[in-house]
């Protein structure tokens, strides 16, 4: 071990370290709506990853049709944020403040959505195309090359978290949804249609899964089994981080995809235990999570 | 319209799983305060939450100055004009004094924020203070803030005073008196005898989920008998 660590490559280290830090970036977009939903209605979707993957395939269809990556991310935003509208609506609000019973309607969703998109998509992988000027690879230090598209998923990740504080800690709705994580039924009593703001929180929550799904397409690739994936590592990455706590999501997501990056880099063998390592020791010593309260 | 009473509950029953906790609870109460007292587990926070739609009535019917609120949902009961503080204050702590009163805040009708902090001079010194911050007394006026805010016909009020030093709950009875007189309708549970009276002349005792008696505050204070029978408690506890 000691040579190894005199000639280490700092070069695949920094590499690997940007690796990390993307799929960080996108496990925190996945996991803060998950998370944001869980926060205000303790629903814990677990059909979060097939919007994710919805996301990706509407992101893949209107990317190939009009060629422009921008509307492809708009357009399975807005399609995924009108189906998470639904899901709520349609059977969530039916049984509202059952935990249980949301959790296994949602497991029920995920299967019959994950068998239409098999049917409609097939199995094979796709890869969302980037526009050229996107998809070169810039200079960075110590790393040497690194894809452009890669660089700006990270600047992605921080604008939506840096987005959602603002939203949560200066605006009215933002004031809402806090209210509603305290106390949902006093704030009822305020003459706040709760209601609605659920539909309008599972909307935006659903929207981040489904852009997600676009950027995920495009660094990575999409396929069936995407939803499983980004499903489980949500879960992880908000009781690492503290279910519903945004903060939180990202210390969860940062944790989470550097330890599997690591772990796959460095000692394959191993990789996959360390993610649920972190987790065991985070329920071990805080089951609340990193940043989260106690129920 | 204008001959019906501002607060009319008419055989309200509710209940929990299988348990029977509101027993077809009937009263009227206009705009002079009311006041409802009873030992622990009489149905009173229930009857609170019935009113305001938080809790699901399985018979019965609450009106408000005769239009039908029961069977709406909480946030169309609190627009039709009931406001309520409960039971324990239920405060938010992520929201700072200034984001609870500014939620449910609207700059016109007759209580606005700035009124609010004329009115509570502590509440203006703790504006940035969370919710969770504030100190038991504090977190009441807060509450009772909210509750105005929403320029309410009806204030439903669970034990107001319940784990306040004396000095606050003397302060907090003053502001009750002071709604009272505003105007706004005032429908106050209390277990402490003393506050029910000192608000309203007024008072319904509560036993097993009804409304066992209709007295007024002399009567209570200066029949031992009937306080024991009813309430088992006296007037100095």
């Amino acid at each position: 071990m000691m040579e190894s660590f005199a000639e280490i490559n700092w070069r695949l280290f920094a590499i690997v370290t940007l690796n990390g830090l993307t799929l960080a970036s996108l496990y925190f977009i996945v996991a803060s709506g998950f998370s944001l939903i869980f926060g205000l209605m303790r629903v814990v979707n677990m059909a979060h990853g097939s919007l994710y993957l919805l996301g990706a395939y509407v992101g893949f269809e209107v990317t190939e049709a009009t060629e422009s990556w921008l509307l492809g991310i708009l357009a399975a935003g807005v399609v995924v944020a009108a189906a998470g509208a639904a899901l709520q609506v349609s059977i969530l609000s039916w049984m509202q403040g059952q935990d249980l019973r949301q959790a296994l309607a949602t497991i029920g969703v995920s299967i019959v959505a994950a068998d239409l998109m098999l049917a409609h998509w097939g199995g094979s992988a796709y890869q969302i195309t980037l526009p050229t000027a996107m998809s070169s690879f810039v200079p960075v230090p110590v790393a040497g090359r690194y894809a452009m598209a890669r660089l700006m998923l990270i600047g992605f990740a921080l604008l939506i978290g840096v987005g959602l504080w603002l939203m949560l800690n200066r605006t009215r709705l933002g004031m809402v949804i806090r209210a509603g994580v305290d106390d949902r039924r006093m704030l009822e009593a305020t003459g706040v249609n709760v209601p609605l703001v659920f539909v309008g929180v599972f909307a935006i929550g659903a929207s981040l899964a489904g852009m997600a799904g676009v950027i995920g397409g495009t660094v990575l690739s999409v396929s069936p089994g995407e939803d499983a994936r980004y499903l489980l590592s949500s879960l992880i990455v908000v009781i690492v981080g503290g279910m519903g706590s945004i903060p939180g999501a990202a210390i969860g997501a940062l944790l989470v995809a550097m330890a599997e990056t690591y772990g796959l880099a460095y000692t394959p063998t191993y990789g996959i235990v360390y993610t649920f390592a972190i987790m065991v020791a985070v329920l071990a010593v805080r089951p609340q999570g990193l940043l989260g309260r106690s129920a | 319209m204008a001959n019906d009473p501002l607060l009319k509950v008419e055989d309200l029953h509710v209940y929990y799983g299988a348990s029977h906790v509101l027993h077809g609870v009937t009263l009227e109460a206009g705009t002079e305060p009311l006041s409802i007292v009873g030992r622990n587990g009489m149905g009173k926070s229930t009857l609170c939450q019935a009113i305001m739609g938080l809790v699901p009535s399985a018979r019965g019917t609450v009106h408000l100055g005769g239009e039908r609120i029961s069977g709406r949902r909480a946030y169309k009961v609190a627009r039709a004009g009931v406001g309520y503080v409960p039971q324990g204050r239920r405060v938010f702590p992520s929201l700072t004094v200034d984001e609870h009163l500014r939620l449910v805040g609207k700059p016109d009708g007759e209580w606005t924020v700035e009124r609010i902090y004329e009115t509570f001079p502590r509440l203006a010194e703790r504006r940035k203070n969370g919710g969770g911050a504030l100190s038991g007394g504090e977190q009441q006026m807060l509450a009772i803030s909210r509750a105005l805010l929403l320029n309410p016909r009806l204030l439903v009020m669970d034990e107001p005073t319940e784990g306040l030093a004396p000095v606050i709950v003397d302060h907090v009875v003053e502001v009750l008196r002071e709604i009272g007189r505003s105007g706004v309708g005032l429908l106050l549970v209390e277990q402490n005898l003393t506050v029910a009276t000192e608000v309203s002349e007024r008072i319904m005792v509560m036993m097993n989920g009804g409304i066992a008696l209709e007295t007024n505050a002399d009567a209570l204070l200066n029949d031992r008998a009937l306080r024991n029978r009813y309430l088992g408690v006296s007037a100095e506890a």
